[in-house]
């Protein structure tokens, strides 16, 4: 695999003895959303790692999820200390948590993936004044290389399930 | 099941720092060596009566085989530990257990950093810039890598939960510049307003600038012994009633994939650390929550039950927490005003509150001898205070503590 892949002044590493990343960077670079689920309990987990962190156990398949949820947290970095985001501000970095296996096996536990919000084109951030808390996000791939894409958030259509919350001004 | 407790088996005998300044100019090994001298002399000891070194330190630090030689010091146990915040209390407790073997009689605790000068917190330049791998993958790629960015998500789902304002939160700097006013070695010893916080710069939704604690160039040093070593030294000896170490959420490097995020790790602590101590919060004189946010202190003083889950907004701000108040918190004016060390001048700070000599302006300081008087520029000892808690704080997923008594 050709390395390091550059976003944003920054040199992504995933050489081809990452067992954690590799695969799930390549099946985002086929624009599918796939994490690892435990062969013997059937729980999902995000990041994709190498033991169920309910069972223990260490079998584990790719399965795909639909990439729709709903932001659980956010915020707005307005002083960026990385060199490649210091254009960007002020940008929003979203916790969506996604819509399968919501409240297992737990009431307070879901599928929690960190991403920017961006627009429809999977590139450009969102404006920042569009982040808030209960918005329904849909994934979009940003193709950084011929094997990596990263997974990232935009504004769905759909209506909330609930309240929206953004910080007051 | 009972907790087990070394309770008042141990005491922390000497405490010593060198300034707080933004440029030492000298390396942390001469900074490391200042601070664990001061400490030593301060508990009446020599060079030889210390045979244990702790340290902490992220890639940033003087490892302890090149401080203690140094001093003249040799070593029967010591060990280098990778850690900031909420170090300082794990590292008291692994001292006590240390001593208990039998490996070691006394321990120095140590943490030198330039944090202004040399590594800021997150890396700025190059250091932000570094290559990215492993699980890094999973927040650094999208601008999400200081501790502030990491921290962020915490308190804006807790603002949503349990509708914490910024206002409220803001108090916490405004007490602790109250208390930093009074503190000759504070960088920061400006009184700051509710609307200065919430009025400066953002630096990340929801954190302003003063929102933020201060980068310093410091070293600091704890000495702990047996509380039997302890009874014949120079200082009054401070007792460990209780102690919990970098006790964690159910995932240590993302706190943010499982349980509520507004939850924190002194949720796991508190029945730890109390159940050893005997006691209970409201028992407690002065607080020593971690302010590496404003956020920082609320977040642990509710989780450690100072007031209900969700109501730190309203504790922070009324005042409780103040020089004065009912129970005062970071009464040196803490990271946000003092200066950082990551955790250890705050466990410093409760030791010399505990002596009743906290090093304010009042004339008798050193005797012991305070006015009370809590206006600018004036005393800052607690009248009275017999127990202090430190909340040590890592990241939401981890956190120690610290119950002393004198």
């Amino acid at each position: 695999m050709p390395q390091p892949v550059t976003y944003r002044g920054m040199a992504l590493i995933v050489p081809d003895n990452d067992s954690e990343w590799k695969e799930y960077f390549a099946h985002a670079r086929q624009h599918r959303l796939m994490l690892r689920a435990c062969k013997a309990c059937g729980l999902m987990r995000y990041p994709p790692t190498h033991a169920c962190p309910w069972c223990m156990d260490l079998g584990w398949t790719w399965k795909e999820v639909s990439g729709r949820g709903t932001i659980y947290s956010y915020e707005v970095v307005h002083h960026a200390i990385q060199p490649g985001f210091k254009d960007a501000t002020p940008y929003g970095v979203v916790l969506v948590e996604l819509d399968e296996q919501r409240g297992q096996p737990t009431a307070d536990e879901g599928l929690r993936i960190i991403g920017n919000l961006v627009k429809p084109d999977g590139v450009s951030f969102e404006d920042d004044t569009q982040v808030a808390i209960g918005k329904r996000v849909r994934v979009v791939f940003q193709d950084l290389a011929e094997h990596m894409a990263l997974v990232q958030f935009a504004l769905s259509d759909e209506a909330p399930p609930g309240h929206v919350w953004r910080l007051p001004e | 099941m009972a907790t087990k407790t070394l309770r008042d088996k141990y005491c922390i005998v000497g405490v010593g720092e060198t300034e707080y300044s933004r440029g030492s100019g000298r390396t942390t090994r001469a900074m490391a060596v200042e601070a664990v001298r001061k400490a030593i002399l301060d508990a009446g000891l020599r060079a030889s009566d210390v045979d244990g070194m702790l340290d902490y330190q992220g890639g940033d630090s003087t490892f302890a085989p090149h401080v203690a030689p140094d001093l003249g010091i040799r070593l029967n146990f010591y060990m280098d530990v990778v850690g900031g915040g909420s170090s300082t209390e794990a590292l008291v407790g692994l001292a006590m257990g240390a001593i208990e073997t039998g490996m070691c009689n006394t321990v120095a605790i140590y943490r030198s950093m330039n944090g202004y000068s040399e590594f800021r917190i997150g890396g700025t330049g190059a250091r932000a810039a570094q290559p990215v791998r492993g699980m890094d993958l999973a927040q650094v790629p999208f601008g999400m890598r200081s501790a502030g960015q990491t921290f962020a998500f915490t308190f804006m789902r807790h603002m949503h939960e349990y509708g914490t304002t910024s206002e409220q939160v803001a108090h916490v700097k405004v007490a602790h510049s109250k208390h930093a006013s009074q503190n000759p070695k504070a960088v920061q010893k400006e009184r700051v307003t509710v609307q200065d916080v919430v009025g400066s710069r953002w630096i990340v939704k929801p954190l302003h600038l003063l929102d933020c604690c201060l980068e310093t160039d410091n070293a600091t040093c704890l000495i702990v012994t047996s509380a039997e070593r302890a009874r014949d030294l120079r200082a009054r000896p401070i007792y460990v009633m209780g102690v919990a170490g970098r006790v964690s959420k159910p995932r240590v490097d993302f706190h943010w994939a499982h349980g509520p995020i507004s939850r924190v790790a002194g949720y796991y602590a508190k029945d730890i650390v109390f159940g050893q101590a005997g006691i209970r919060p409201e028992d407690v004189h002065v607080t020593g929550s971690y302010d590496a946010f404003t956020f920082t202190t609320m977040l642990q003083l509710e989780e450690y039950g100072f007031c209900k889950k969700g109501e730190g907004g309203a504790y922070v701000s009324s005042g409780i927490i103040e020089l004065g108040g009912k129970r005062p918190n970071n009464t040196s004016g803490g990271h946000l005003c003092e200066g950082y060390t990551h955790g250890m001048s705050m466990v410093i700070e409760n030791v010399r509150q505990l002596r009743g000599t906290v090093d304010d302006t009042c004339p008798g300081a050193a005797e012991g001898k305070h006015t009370h008087d809590y206006s600018v520029g004036k005393c800052r000892q607690v009248k009275d205070a017999e127990i202090t808690m430190n909340l040590g704080w890592a990241m939401p997923a981890t956190g120690s503590a610290l119950i002393m008594r004198r």
